[in-house]
């Protein structure tokens, strides 16, 4: 738990578009899929959690120098692996309730349908 | 002829229908007489004398004088033929004019004076005036007798029909100079026109006339004509034009006349009134072929209907055709009845049926259209706006998500968002009771989950706090008053203390509690049931505090319904926490070999973190129980049963620590608030229930003995206040010696790793709360018992830097304190 980030894998669109757009401002860590971290300041994320980063830098910046004159980039979805999340911005326990209604909500959602 | 005894001299021989020809003029006349009469001079704007009469450069082009020297006019004039050519550009200006004209005005158009601008939008006016005029429907043509129906359709706008009384003469003389009034059709005007022309003169053949219109088609032609909303004229304009061709000059759309017209004919006379008293009048101003849509200028600027022309037969009938010819921009009037002559019979009626649907959906538009313009583009934003205003009232400010659709598409913003405004802002801004309710509840989350590691800080700091005004009020005590009190506890016996046990209901755990039980292995099946429970226990307690958060205002006394409300909600709560009581199985009985249902959830993080919310939604005994269930379960603990101190420097493994950091934030926390409520008796009661565990193995975890700082802590506090009775007190103080005794052999065991470890405030906290308490016997034993450590702490203090050896020597001090000495004394 002395880990400044971690992980989170992404399930439910829902919630982690309303939980992402709580860490608008935050900086945040995307790692792609090609291994590739870039760190920088989340700026939006939409439905498909495309993810918009400002003032970026990539974390292996010797390995990857063509990144480092970029300021801002724009993250499709589909190529994210993780997302390093600052753990204080983070209410876990809220996270949890967040997740468990959704899961209701889906459950009722598929009983009715 | 009476008929039915009918007096028919009373008969209104002016109704429609009533055996006399239809005047199309009729409802002109009557409305002029019924509208206030109007001077012409009055509503000329002099328009026509502005007109230039000079540039007639171009005359010739437009008008078709190649010789520059007007020929011999002649008669074979064909506007059915021409009119056909630009028949789409008529049926259009027809829909137009339906939508922005719905009243024909034509009959009257000088009693408009506002009429300039009739085709950029209906005017109120408009709409005042048009409910009370015939107006054409878009059905006339479909009528087999199209006069008729003129009277028919007046009626279908709703109006009475009181306007069609006619002037009293020309239905009621059939005898009229006209004869039998006959209505003849334009075509057959111009028919005979073409056809006297060729008998009188050798004019020049005919060139506009692409086809002979046969007869068969007038009615036709007359159907099409009366699509034109100045059917009425027109029909009333052929007919005695042609009977009377001597009488009744015409003037047809002249062009602009240079010279205002004699007031001496207002052009509000009616002149079917003036036909009936002066038939033989030439100069009867009458007007066909007038456009609807500029009607109004054209009138205006022509000076409409005043044109005497002298009576001469059908030449100045002609010339009249001839100056509408020449007026190239007003548009012909018909030509569909000239193509409809081609068709054959199938062509003729799937047309026909084609323009009666048009007809009809003109109508439907028309009847939509009447109000429209009624409100500028200003009124209808107006009005878009408090609609939007009133929406947002209904739905709530987005940016209050109050509602719970919202909350449950985007919970975790909703509720985050709120968080941290609530915390960034001033707290004494209102919040909505939404957010207050997630604000205290994750009043006690931040102080554990959010800032994890600074938790049990914040917790040992509270603990300490109390533990130092225990020693503080220990202090100041007068040290006589504890004897007494000593005394007093040497006389009490047992059996007649009054033991709080039955109210804690905890024979039947001792009777099943086994020191030795290991562990029960969790097979999976169990494991996926426990898990399964406390999502129900979670499940449980978000419908708890979402119902808390529906709680009805408070009612009024006499107020039934708000009652019956109040009742049913609070109903609904108990229900709820029903369920949450049997989810949580604290009263299961404990089965041997098996780790109790409630310690099974509280092995979890999510069972941990769980405790404080339930504790909010739970009463008061449901809190005892599960505070006793935890105390007599506290040995079998896994943070305190795998996390047993040592001398050894051992570290736990990460897992072990998080735990236990947990437990301490989430339950001891939680607990250490809720025992601040209870009463000496009580906390009598649960030292009491330690006693009978395994009080070495809890005081040798930090969470035991957390739990025990707490428990002598509190009643340090009681007595501090001076709460609770005597009798309490001799129990306690009977607890509390009991408990020292089975305590005091390990308390040299209970610190943690070797000296030089600086894990040990805790154990420091523990030791000054027993020595509070304690007799000066037990005080003594006491300092005995932890004198080796307290020596070492002293004497390690002073190899360390200042500020980590003041660090160590306050941990001591506190404790030596608490037993009325100093750490300075030692030194």
């Amino acid at each position: 738990m002395n880990a400044r980030h971690f992980s989170s894998v992404v399930q439910h669109i829902l919630t982690s578009s309303s939980f992402f757009k709580t860490l608008i401002d935050h900086e945040v860590t995307v790692e792609l899929k090609n291994d590739i971290q870039i760190r920088g300041v989340l700026k939006s994320v939409d439905q498909f959690l495309n993810i918009k980063l400002d003032n970026i830098q990539v974390v292996e910046e010797l390995k990857y120098p063509h990144l480092s004159a970029v300021k801002n980039v724009f993250i499709r979805g589909s190529v994210v692996r993780y997302v390093h999340l600052p753990q204080e911005s983070v209410d876990i326990q809220l996270l949890e309730d967040a997740t468990r209604r959704e899961a209701a909500n889906q459950a009722t959602k598929a009983k009715q349908g | 002829m009476s008929f039915f005894n009918f007096d028919q001299s009373r008969h209104n021989t002016a109704a429609p229908g009533f055996s006399q020809a239809h005047d199309p003029f009729a409802s002109l006349a009557n409305r002029d007489e019924e509208a206030e009469e109007i001077d012409f001079e009055d509503t000329y704007d002099g328009l026509g004398d502005q007109l230039d009469e000079t540039d007639d450069a171009f005359n010739d082009d437009t008008f078709g004088g190649d010789t520059g020297e007007p020929g011999p006019v002649g008669k074979d004039f064909d506007f059915f033929g021409h009119t056909a050519k630009v028949a789409n550009v008529i049926e259009e200006e027809n829909v137009r004019f339906n939508r922005q004209q719905p009243a024909a005005k034509a009959p009257q158009p000088v009693a408009q004076p506002s009429a300039y601008t009739p085709i950029a939008g209906p005017s109120y006016n408009y709409f005042a005036q048009a409910p009370v005029r015939p107006a054409r429907t878009g059905y006339e043509k479909y009528h087999e007798q199209p006069i008729e129906d003129l009277q028919v359709d007046a009626a279908l706008w709703g109006v009475a029909p009181k306007k069609q009384p006619p002037p009293p003469a020309q239905p009621a003389v059939p005898s009229a100079p006209s004869g039998g009034r006959k209505m003849l059709s334009l075509e057959e005007v111009e028919a005979q026109m073409r056809a006297q022309a060729k008998a009188a003169t050798p004019s020049p053949a005919p060139q506009h006339q692409p086809h002979q219109i046969p007869h068969e088609q007038a009615y036709l032609y007359q159907h099409q004509a009366q699509n034109q909303p100045q059917a009425h004229f027109q029909a009333g304009v052929v007919e005695p034009l042609y009977h009377q061709p001597q009488g009744h000059p015409m003037t047809i759309l002249q062009r602009p006349h240079s010279k205002p017209p004699t007031p001496a004919q207002p052009s509000s006379q009616p002149p079917a009134i003036q036909q009936h008293q002066q038939p033989a009048v030439p100069q009867q101003p009458t007007q066909i072929l007038q456009n609807p849509n500029r009607l109004s200028g054209d009138a205006a600027k022509i000076g409409l209907p005043v044109h005497p022309t002298p009576p001469s037969g059908p030449q100045s009938a002609h010339q009249g055709h001839r100056q509408q010819g020449s007026l190239p921009r007003q548009p012909p009037m018909i030509l569909h009845p000239a193509q409809l002559a081609q068709l054959s019979e199938e062509e003729k009626a799937a047309y026909l049926e084609q323009e009666a649907k048009r007809a009809k959906r003109n109508h439907k538009i028309f009847q939509m259209s009447r109000d429209n313009g009624i409100m500028t583009p200003q009124d209808k934003n107006f009005i878009t706006r408090i609609q939007l205003q009133q929406l947002v009232a209904a739905t709530g400010n987005p940016n209050e998500h109050g509602t719970d659709e919202s909350l449950a598409e985007d919970f975790y913003y909703q509720v985050h968002s709120q968080i941290q405004a609530g915390h960034r802002q001033h707290p004494s801004q209102p919040l909505n009771q939404f957010a207050q309710t997630y604000l205290f509840q994750t009043g006690s989350r931040q102080g554990g989950m959010r800032r994890h590691n600074r938790g049990p800080e914040n917790h040992m700091q509270r603990m300490e706090q109390q533990v130092q005004r225990a020693v503080e009020a220990a202090k100041n005590k007068p040290k006589n008053k504890q004897l007494v009190i000593e005394g007093s506890l040497g006389k009490i016996s047992f059996s007649n203390a009054k033991t709080p046990k039955p109210l804690l209901n905890i024979k039947r755990n001792d009777s099943a509690s086994d020191v030795k039980k290991a562990p029960h292995p969790v097979n999976g099946r169990d494991k996926k049931d426990e898990l399964r429970a406390l999502e129900l226990v979670y499940t449980t307690l978000m419908k708890m505090e979402d119902h808390e958060r529906n709680m009805p205002m408070a009612p009024a006394e006499d107020d039934q319904e708000a009652l019956a409300k109040v009742f049913a909600w609070s109903n609904e709560g108990q229900a709820l926490n029903e369920q949450l009581w049997k989810a949580l199985r604290v009263q299961d009985h404990d089965q041997p070999g098996r780790i109790h249902p409630f310690m099974a959830l509280l092995s979890y993080s999510k069972g941990k973190k769980a405790i404080p919310r339930i504790f909010r939604h739970t009463n008061h005994e449901q809190r005892i129980t599960i505070f006793t269930r935890i105390v007599v379960n506290l040995d079998q603990l896994d943070v305190v049963r795998e996390a047993q101190v040592t001398t050894d420097d051992i570290q736990f493994n990460a897992a072990m620590r998080e735990n236990i950091e947990l437990f301490s934030a989430a339950i001891v926390t939680t607990l250490f608030t809720f025992m601040n409520e209870l009463g000496l008796d009580l906390v009598a009661a649960i030292l009491g229930l330690v006693c009978t565990r395994n009080v070495d193995v809890i005081a040798k975890s930090r969470i035991g003995a957390s739990m025990l700082t707490m428990i002598l802590s509190r009643a340090e506090l009681i007595k501090h206040n001076g709460g609770g009775s005597e009798q309490d007190w001799r129990s306690w103080d009977m607890t509390y010696t009991q408990f020292f005794n089975i305590l005091e052999p390990t308390l040299p065991y209970i610190f943690p790793g070797s000296i030089a470890t600086d894990q040990d405030t805790y154990v420091w906290q523990l030791l000054a709360a027993i020595g509070i308490g304690a007799s000066p016997d037990q005080q003594q034993r006491l300092v005995i018992a932890v004198k080796d450590r307290v020596m070492d702490t002293v004497s390690l203090a002073k190899t360390l830097p200042p500020a980590l050896a003041a660090d160590r020597l306050q941990n001591v001090n506190l404790f030596m304190r608490s037993i009325g000495l100093d750490v300075e004394l030692l030194q």
